[in-house]
């Protein structure tokens, strides 16, 4: 009785999208899905940079409809004086959040919109999140950063040689990448806080593909010392424990956010498919994704889903699939797939540029352009 | 029946957490690792950079490889001796950089090169090289010998190159 009248609520539910899909072309989200926000600007003396950016990034978080204040269930506003942010959120007579933030407008309205994100809808803003990606602007391949709205671009690597593959730690304070400036590839890690480096990863033959476990002392990597590229879980402290033993090549290793497992790609069986298998060691399970190529997983923070690239034709796509299960499915043209803080939105690269993909609504937006041709990108969480 | 299965799970991942910690003194390099798929490599040759001037690229034709494989095909093998043959009983070092073409995701690529550049490797230890002399490097679809977007260049892109270490 309920799953067929579940189903009757579905079949609506996909009639009135395919209906409204005939009037636009684009897909638009309903008002039914999002939060009626009205944002009335941020006052004050420095309050216009400000005002500029919680705007943009409440359009980005993706949770909200802006809509005129006598629509809205909630009202955004604030002042930005001194150095210091007042945000409030309203609904109604009652007050939402009441919040000070100080530091640059930026960095303040980045703040603001995740406690907004975090208040209304319990989920993790990706407001404040420190992007990664390498860039060829400077004629070799170095490591940069950026906020996640593409905004605070920096050069962070300047070694003259091939710096590729960077991962951040979740909280965004370390980076770890793939540096060949001694010859061979080796993974360094960089505190951003002091800009100390160390090169952390330096066994005979090819040492790439780090990325950091959910608490940000473990890295799993691909390392090739045993005369095969196998994957390898290395503590920042020291110490090095091989995980897999196949006669295929590993790469892209993606944490559990409970950080008991690790899915990577595997080509063992010919074309590249995704295993899971338990970061403690073990035997490689296949994941059956439906699609015969398949490289980049990303793991959702909540868990619950798998970001991946597929190939299909003669390019590359973006796939989601519920780890629950249930099929994947192409969201986007591109390559390197990377879920953010809110496990709703996907950074990744498509034709030199990075891209920002809310995937319930697939609505894609660039957030690097015109930095030389881009790719690899991550985030904070 | 579902408050059955979560209570199994949060004990089954107790256990693993505990397995764990008893295991994090036994976290170093060769300790699990084993060698049923290649010949461990040796030491780096001090210093040794494959794009640097101490190793001298060029000498030796490279070895060609078909689409997302990293088998020496039997029509490239004769490269593979001439290299062995030049090499045996020098005690010279060769770094073996394994390259692939464009398509395909970067890190993937890397693997691939580098499965490609070992895969030369044991052809030319099975050849009478020393293992210890034989390095490898992979640059995946880096620096392609001919950057166009079509199957001759991506054929001849994807390959393995020879450095000797002077």
């Amino acid at each position: 009785m309920i799953r067929s009248s579940r189903f009757f609520l579905l079949a609506i539910t996909l009639l009135g999208v395919s209906l409204q899909a005939t009037d636009a072309p684009t897909i638009t989200v309903r008002k039914s899905d999002a939060l009626n926000v009205a944002f009335t600007g941020i006052g004050g003396s420095d309050g216009a940079l400000a005002s500029k950016v919680v705007q943009n990034d409440l359009t980005l978080a993706g949770w909200f409809a802006l809509v005129q204040p006598g629509l809205a269930s909630f009202t955004v506003s604030g002042t930005f004086a001194g150095g210091i942010l007042q945000g409030k959120v309203v609904k109604g007579a009652e007050v939402v959040l009441s919040k000070n933030y100080s530091g640059s407008p930026r960095l303040a309205a980045h703040q603001f919109v995740d406690d907004i994100v975090q208040t209304l809808t319990g989920h993790k803003g990706i407001a404040t999140s420190t992007m990664a990606f390498v860039s060829n602007r400077s004629g070799r391949k170095e490591i940069y950063l950026a906020d996640y709205d593409g905004s605070n671009g920096r050069q962070l690597t300047h070694d003259n040689a091939l710096s590729v593959s960077p991962a951040l730690t979740p909280n965004g304070r370390r980076i770890a990448y793939t540096g060949y400036q001694a010859g061979y590839a080796d993974i360094y890690v960089v505190d951003l806080g002091t800009g100390a480096r160390v090169r952390l990863v330096k066994f005979p033959g090819t040492n790439s593909g780090a990325r950091f476990s959910p608490d940000g002392n473990l890295l799993a990597c691909t390392v090739s010392k045993d005369g095969n590229p196998e994957l390898y879980v290395v503590g920042t402290g020291g110490g090095a424990r091989r995980l897999t033993h196949t006669r295929g090549a590993e790469s892209s290793p993606a944490w559990s956010p409970d950080a008991a497992e690790i899915i990577y790609s595997c080509d063992e069986t010919g074309a590249p498919q995704l295993y899971r298998i338990s970061s403690s060691g073990g035997r490689g399970r296949l994941v059956p994704t439906g699609f015969g190529y398949c490289t980049e997983p990303s793991w959702s923070p909540d868990g619950q889903r798998l970001a991946f690239n597929v190939r299909s034709g003669g390019g590359f796509s973006i796939a989601v699939m519920d780890l629950n299960g249930g099929g994947a499915r192409i969201v986007a043209q591109g390559e390197n797939p990377v879920w953010g803080a809110d496990s709703r939105h996907v950074i990744y690269s498509t034709g030199g540029t990075i891209s920002l993909l809310d995937v319930p609504t697939g609505k894609s937006v660039p957030v690097i352009s015109g930095l030389g041709k881009v790719t690899e990108p991550t985030w904070s969480r | 029946m579902r408050i059955h299965t979560f209570a199994i799970l949060s004990v089954t991942v107790l256990l693993a957490l505990s397995g764990c910690a008893n295991k994090k003194n036994k976290q170093y390099a060769g300790v699990d690792g084993d060698y049923v798929s290649g010949t461990p490599l040796g030491e780096r040759a001090d210093g040794a950079n494959f794009m640097g001037a101490n190793v001298q690229r060029g000498l030796y034709a490279p070895v060609q490889f078909a689409y997302d494989s990293s088998a020496v095909a039997p029509d490239q093998e004769s490269k593979v001796s001439s290299v062995a043959e030049a090499l045996k009983g020098s005690g010279k070092t060769v770094i073996v950089a394994g390259f692939t073409d464009e398509r395909g995701t970067q890190e993937y690529n890397r693997s691939l090169g580098e499965k490609r550049a070992l895969a030369v490797r044991e052809a030319l230890i099975s050849r009478g090289l020393k293992a210890n002399n034989v390095q490898t490097v992979s640059f995946g679809s880096e620096m392609p010998v001919d950057p166009a977007s079509n199957e001759a260049a991506w054929a001849k892109n994807r390959r393995a190159e020879f450095g000797i270490v002077k």
